[in-house]
């Protein structure tokens, strides 16, 4: 029963981050087109500021909000720097093709993670590092039991919830979350509407940027910092989109939640050696099953 | 006043407007009338600034519009309704209107209000329905949803393509004289795109005759209603 309550813990604590990665990449897919492969680098790149303010004595929290604010401002700075100015270029040759046209801008941002971890390594000298928690990270005990979880686990999953109770807000209630769903649906009748959809995708890119630092930060006491620790994430982020619905929100943060609680079945269970084996299986019957993903529109977009 | 001069729009070798010249005169309807393929929708999207022209003019009370961006010129007063009652489906009835209106709701709040009001007044089915999502709705109430999405932003020119396209007469009949209230008692100017001639005709001050892109005829309504040969040269009946 103990072992049971600790995986499912875990597995929400993980969960809720994988979810925090979806949400960024679903964000970008929806109001750009564009699978953001960088999105794990801009973490990367703000944790490790995180992680060099604590080195110099700066409180945890200091750290955690000038990292959201790097995260942000890197979102919004490959949009500006590079996105935009690649759709300027849609009438060149290169680009002629809608074929081309969905993947120049993916490259791209593999690009981008190239340099982020470029510079991450130069300047932070490409060394592992810790990173700490803000509350205590070992079985928290109450009354003299140890519960089946940590402190840190539960500051997680309530963050990230609280988090995606602010975002679904954001959108459902406000003019600007309107805007941005609108936009996101049908740039067209947005446009004729008013409504400046190159601005309102450079604020998903920007909100992106903040929830995928956010991630980082909360993934990183698990493993060790260092350029490329968050590719892994990355990847597990991105195959719960597709398992949750690449355009959907909450199917993106179901997928997160789905994963994060498979992975740590299968560590508890079964063996650590067999999670991949295990996230494969499940890909591949909801891709055989609900190839739209489980909460995904029906209009299938081949990429 | 609505001047459209010596326009030309390109869909890479074609031209879908060849040298389009003619005005639209405040407070009236003018209808653009032609076979499919005339270049109608091109015209009302080349104005809105969905296309770019390749080169001519259009202004809009001595403003011109040429390289604006719609979302720009929807700001100076202009809302295009596109063909095949554009809605997004989506989003509730309620979120359709309120993002026409969108743009104004920092510096006109009261005003915004109102015009949601007014729609909702002038189709009360939609207020009825206003929490459904738009893609339950019947293509009658989509078609009126999607004009409601234009007035909320307070048009003086309202571009109108094909209202009619797929509905049943009798709705049609209910946008067509709605529109023509809208133009006679708030003096909305109204261009309007249509196939179903006779129909757009009866409730017009002006028609357009476009054959493959050119002017072929710019007349009074009534004129261009009684103009048998016209009508059996470029309409087919």
């Amino acid at each position: 029963m103990e072992q049971f309550l600790s995986a499912i813990f875990a597995g929400a604590a993980s969960g809720s981050i994988y979810a925090l990665v979806a949400l960024g990449l679903v964000l970008v897919w929806r109001g750009a087109g564009v699978i953001n492969f960088a999105q794990m680098g801009q973490a990367m790149f703000s944790t490790y500021v995180a992680s060099t303010l604590i080195m110099h004595g700066y409180s945890y929290w200091v750290a955690f909000f000038v990292a959201l604010l790097v995260g942000t401002a890197l979102g919004t700075m490959v949009d500006l720097l590079v996105m935009r100015p690649l759709s300027g270029k849609r009438g060149s040759a290169m680009l002629a093709s809608p074929a081309m046209r969905g993947t120049v801008p993916v490259i791209a941002s593999l690009g981008v993670l190239g340099i982020l971890q470029s510079a991450a390594g130069m300047i932070w000298a490409a060394e592992e590092r810790g990173f700490p928690t803000p509350v205590n990270a070992l079985g928290l005990s109450i009354g003299g039991t140890v519960m089946p979880f940590t402190a840190f686990d539960l500051f997680v999953i309530g963050f990230v919830l609280v988090t995606l109770a602010i975002t679904t807000l954001f959108f459902q209630k406000t003019g600007m979350g309107l805007a941005m769903r609108a936009s996101a649906l049908n740039p067209e009748v947005a446009r004729l509407s008013g409504i400046r959809t190159s601005s309102v995708r450079t604020l998903s890119w920007a909100i992106s940027g903040a929830a995928s630092s956010l991630a980082g930060l909360l993934v990183t006491p698990s493993a060790n910092l260092s350029p490329n620790t968050l590719d892994l994430i990355l990847i597990i982020g991105f195959t719960a989109t597709v398992i949750g619905g690449l355009d959907s929100l909450p199917g993106g943060v179901l997928g997160g939640f789905i994963l994060g609680l498979l992975i740590s079945f299968v560590n508890v269970y079964d063996s650590p050696s067999d999670i991949f084996l295990a996230i494969l299986i499940l890909l591949l019957i909801v891709l055989l099953v609900r190839p739209q993903g489980l909460l995904g529109s029906k209009e299938v977009r081949r990429v | 006043m609505l001047k459209i001069e010596n326009l030309i729009t390109e869909y890479g070798a074609v031209r879908a407007l060849d040298g389009v010249s003619f005005t639209a005169a405040e407070g009236k309807i003018t209808t653009v009338i032609g076979a499919n393929g005339a270049g109608k929708s091109t015209l009302l999207r080349t104005i809105s600034g969905l296309e770019r022209a390749k080169s001519g003019a259009i202004s809009w009370a001595d403003k011109s519009l040429i390289s604006k961006s719609p979302e720009s010129i929807v700001r100076s007063g202009i809302a295009h309704v596109p063909e095949g009652h554009a809605v997004i489906s989506q989003l509730t009835v309620a979120e359709n209107i309120e993002m026409g209106a969108l743009f104004r709701r920092r510096n006109f709040r009261s005003d915004v209000k109102l015009a949601i009001e007014e729609v909702y007044e002038l189709f009360p089915r939609l207020a009825e329905r206003n929490k459904q999502l738009a893609g339950t709705l019947s293509g009658g109430e989509r078609q009126m949803l999607a004009i409601s999405r234009a007035l909320v932003s307070r048009p003086k020119l309202l571009l109108l393509d094909e209202p009619s396209l797929g509905l049943a007469p009798l709705v049609v009949e209910q946008i067509i004289q709605t529109v023509n209230d809208l133009c006679r008692k708030s003096g909305l100017t109204v261009l309007l795109v249509e196939q179903n001639a006779n129909t757009a005709l009866a409730v017009a001050d002006y028609g357009v005759l476009l054959s493959l892109g050119k002017v072929v005829a710019n007349l009074p309504a009534a004129e261009l209603k009684a103009d048998a040969a016209l009508r059996a040269a470029y309409l087919g009946y």
